[in-house]
């Protein structure tokens, strides 16, 4: 599918990816781009990971503007909102039944320790924690969680389909709760019990109210709007929940200009940046007083080959594309400490942080590696013309479409060629689902999903994605998609990890998709800005205060 | 023929024309390749039906004509339509961005208009001379010279490098103090020019050079004129032929491309919201563009050139106001 999404509740991150390609995107990290395969690691986010600092004085009145690379869709009712940087808002505001930590597991907020599992994961109880208050000072209930639950599909909005596996849902007592799901749902316990939790009077009494101007259980509570412009939130004093905020006011504007984000944040116009694009990385870190901070994603960037029309749908044509250009050396060279290469669909951090244990070290070995003359063999064999020139598409402007010039430069190498595109967003959305190998024989998406491998397997590979959210129509061998959607109606763990290492050995040995590497997310802070650390979903970003950190000024 | 009679006259030549530009406007935006629906439901857990869904929803199942007329129909009914990948009404998006576009043209044509004059004077009156040479250079630099990279130096330079200015950003003068945390009026006025200088001189620079050029060459021409000759051969102080005999007439020139620039200046503003981060309708203007939001897209141009029209038509106004060979009646 198009673009990239923060799968927890599979919000929109970007609208588009030519909105912020005004900046010069041409540039690389290092690397002489000859594509030699030279082993040079790729830098470590984790270098841009710190421990915490906490200030001398607790009781503190600090401000911070942060600055967004997109600008919000000004949705801030949960029940509604799909976009992510009105979800950095609305983070702030609004408590989790589940929160996720920094490595996206999820923990306890305002419920009362693990739902009780019931009817092999048909059903779940849920305890909700006493004396918790919505800034209007109303009590969280049972009912306030079973409305938050319920909303998105009865009121039908663009997260619908991330409740639609719930029944019904049965409110015991004012803190007990429970779920029913029309049959076991793998990514429940990872990612749907994560939901925000809204009062359901105030929000049912003017909706439309309730979404520009939101009321929810968080340390933050709306202070200022202006449609387009700002949104300004303040520390709610009466706060449930420890540690109290240190920023007492933190205002978000959009700077969907990359290279004035930039200049913002060297100038010193503004606190904290999202998102620093890998072309002007060196910049930023070189920088005296500006200090970047990392963090692994779930985004996953990928190489879709047409299994529908074309020489692509001979699996060898694919292998042979694979090893006709050496991934690890373009995230080197392009995006280096920006992103890490993949093996699989399924991104480090959703493999760690699901506890998945997947073996990736064997699916690293499966990847096919940079080897021109087992590429041009592999063509050979396969009978494709010498004349072959297929067509990449890709985002315009950015690493992907840098990365669909490099695999065109190595085909060209090797005595074939390429004709490259660089699309619109608008453009590519309605052209790499068509199946036409005139249209395209290879494309370059990215998805962001979250702690549940079902983000990815399911909305990229599945059946019943085709042509909607997937373009390369793999038909798969066997059980392939019997055992994605078997995998997501399953509510035990190892049953789903045995059938996801299954699909994702059958994908990197058919290769209707070559994984292609995993974006971190980012941010720019100025020095004074300390105890900010970067969390994995860029919909908590700034996430300001938590167990792990509590963000100051030090002025 | 009367001013009220030439003025509405010209309001009415404007109809069929603006009605072309809606037309050619509507289908091109129409046959831009990709889909707004598909675009908007990334993301979204979708399947074919649900996009059709989406697509009656939004009318976009329907032929062009029909939603053409459908939509110049609600426009003179005052009804600007509904951006569907904003869900808001075009009128109120376009009412809440048109201001920091006119502030940010309105003063580029105010820093064009108050340098380019009199340097381009100063440079006619001593043409040939260092001063005429270094102006002329300037002149080519700023013409030749893209604003948005202007834009970018400037940033560069006054704010990263030493700090002087804001990078980015308006401040509103419309808005009161306190939004800004600003102490009094004074502070707010001082951080509105503070906030509009470079952005201004980043647009204004490319009329400034053009203006500068015109006029030099319009003072040249007005200063070897016969009636300056007379002027002189009379004894009339050169400050009066200067000011009272050459310089009217060479403002007719500078009238016309004021006028006619307008649209490049709305052009450039894009740009240069991007650039200085201003959240104008230029900015507006672009992300339409890229979610192919027809209806926005409709508005926006349609503001633009109404805005363009009613800017020639008071260009004509004051040509033939300023210019006494030129009566109402002639310039139809």
């Amino acid at each position: 599918m198009g673009t990239n999404l923060n799968g927890l509740t599979r919000r929109r991150v970007l609208t588009s990816g030519a909105v912020t390609a005004s900046v010069a995107l041409a540039g690389c990290i290092g690397g002489n781009g000859n594509g030699d395969d030279n082993g040079d690691d790729v830098a470590d986010i984790s270098e841009y990971q710190y421990d915490r600092e906490e200030p001398d004085d607790e009781d503190r009145s600090d401000s911070l503007e942060f600055l967004q690379p997109a600008e919000r869709d000004e949705d801030f009712d949960p029940v509604v909102s799909f976009d992510s940087y009105s979800a950095q808002v609305m983070n702030l505001v609004f408590d989790n039944l589940y929160e996720w930590d920094d490595e996206m597991g999820l923990e306890p907020k305002i419920a009362d320790g693990m739902p009780e599992e019931q009817d092999d994961g048909e059903t779940y109880v849920f305890e909700i924690k006493e004396g918790i208050e919505f800034h209007n000072g109303d009590e969280v209930t049972a009912a306030d969680v079973a409305h938050s639950f319920t909303a998105p599909v009865e009121e039908e909005t663009d997260n619908a389909a991330s409740y639609a596996m719930i029944e019904s849902t049965e409110v015991i007592d004012d803190h007990t709760l429970e779920v029913n799901l029309e049959h076991p749902y793998g990514p429940f316990t990872m990612v749907t019990m994560g939901v925000e939790v809204v009062p359901e009077d105030v929000r049912t009494d003017d909706r439309d109210a309730f979404n520009t101007d939101p009321i929810g259980s968080g340390p933050f509570q709306f202070a200022d709007f202006q449609q387009g412009e700002y949104v300004e939130l303040e520390r709610w004093d009466d706060y449930w929940d420890e540690p109290h905020p240190h920023i007492e006011e933190i205002r978000f504007e959009a700077a969907p200009d990359d290279a004035n984000r930039i200049a913002q944040i060297l100038a010193g116009d503004t606190d904290v940046i999202d998102t620093v694009p890998a072309t002007e990385w060196d910049e930023v870190e070189g920088a005296d007083d500006v200090v970047i901070h990392g963090s692994r994603s779930p985004s996953y960037m990928y190489l879709a080959f047409n299994c529908n029309e074309g020489e692509t749908t001979n699996p060898d044509v694919r292998r042979a594309v694979g090893h006709s250009f050496s991934m690890h050396d373009f995230v080197n060279e392009h995006l280096g400490p920006a992103a890490d290469p993949l093996v699989s669909p399924v991104p480090e951090i959703t493999n760690d942080s699901g506890d998945w244990d997947f073996p990736v070290d064997d699916w690293a070995e499966m990847m096919p590696e940079y080897d021109p003359d087992q590429a041009q063999e592999l063509l050979e064999d396969a009978g494709v013309p010498e004349d072959w020139e297929p067509t990449i598409i890709a985002p315009e402007g950015g690493p992907r479409e840098a990365l669909a010039e490099r695999i065109g430069s190595r085909l060209t190498e090797i005595g074939y060629g390429a004709d490259v595109q660089g699309m619109s967003f608008a453009t590519l959305v309605d052209t790499y689902t068509t199946g036409n190998a005139d249209d395209y024989e290879m494309y370059l998406l990215g998805w962001t999903g979250g702690p549940d491998p079902d983000a990815y397997f399911y909305n990229l590979f599945h059946e019943s994605q085709e042509g909607v959210g997937q373009g390369h129509f793999y038909e798969g061998q066997g059980d392939f998609h019997d055992s994605i959607m078997n995998a997501r109606q399953s509510a035990d763990q190892d049953d789903r990890r045995e059938l996801y290492i299954d699909v994702t050995e059958e994908i990197l040995d058919y290769m209707p998709v070559l994984p292609a590497y995993s974006e971190h997310n980012t941010m720019a802070a100025r020095e004074e800005v300390k105890d900010l650390h970067a969390h994995p979903a860029v919909s908590f970003n700034p996430r300001i205060v938590s167990n792990y950190q509590n963000t100051w000024i030090d002025e | 023929m009367g001013l009220l009679r030439y003025t509405t006259y010209r309001f009415l030549q404007a109809i069929p024309v603006l009605i072309g530009i809606s037309i050619l406007t509507f289908v091109l935006a129409n046959l831009t390749p990709g889909d707004p629906v598909r675009l908007m439901l990334q993301g979204v857990e979708a399947d074919q039906e649900m996009i059709e869904q989406v697509e009656a929803r939004y009318g976009l199942d329907r032929p062009m004509h029909e939603r053409y007329l459908d939509y110049m129909a609600g426009l003179v009914q005052g009804d600007m339509g509904h951006s569907f990948h904003r869900n808001q009404d075009v009128a109120s998006l376009i009412a809440s961005r048109i201001g920091p576009t006119l502030l940010l043209v309105l003063s580029a044509y105010a820093f064009a208009l108050v340098t380019s004059i009199p340097l381009g004077i100063i440079a006619a009156k001593r043409r040939n001379e260092p001063f005429d040479h270094v102006s002329r250079i300037v002149a080519l630099l700023g013409v030749s010279t893209p604003s948005f990279w202007i834009g970018i130096m400037l940033i560069l330079i006054f704010a990263v490098q030493l700090g002087w200015l804001p990078s980015a950003d308006l401040v509103y003068p419309w808005w009161s103090p306190e939004v800004y945390g600003h102490d009094g009026y004074l502070e707010h006025f001082v951080e509105t020019i503070r906030h509009l200088v470079l952005p201004m001189i980043a647009l204004g620079t490319l009329q400034m050079a053009t203006l500068m050029r015109v006029e030099r060459t319009q003072m040249i021409e007005s200063l070897q004129g016969e009636y300056v000759k007379l002027a002189r051969a009379y004894g009339v102080p050169e400050r009066t032929i200067l000011r009272k005999h050459a310089f009217q007439v060479a403002q007719l020139p500078i009238i016309t491309i004021v006028g006619l620039n307008l649209s490049t200046a709305l052009g450039g503003a894009v740009l240069i919201e991007f650039v200085f981060n201003i959240n104008g309708l230029g900015r507006l203007f672009y992300e339409a563009i890229i979610q192919l939001d027809y209806q926005l897209i409709m508005g926006i141009t349609m503001i633009i050139a109404t805005m363009f029209v009613i800017g020639v038509i008071i260009t004509d106004i004051a040509y033939a106001y300023i210019d006494p060979r030129v009566t109402y009646g002639e310039a139809e």
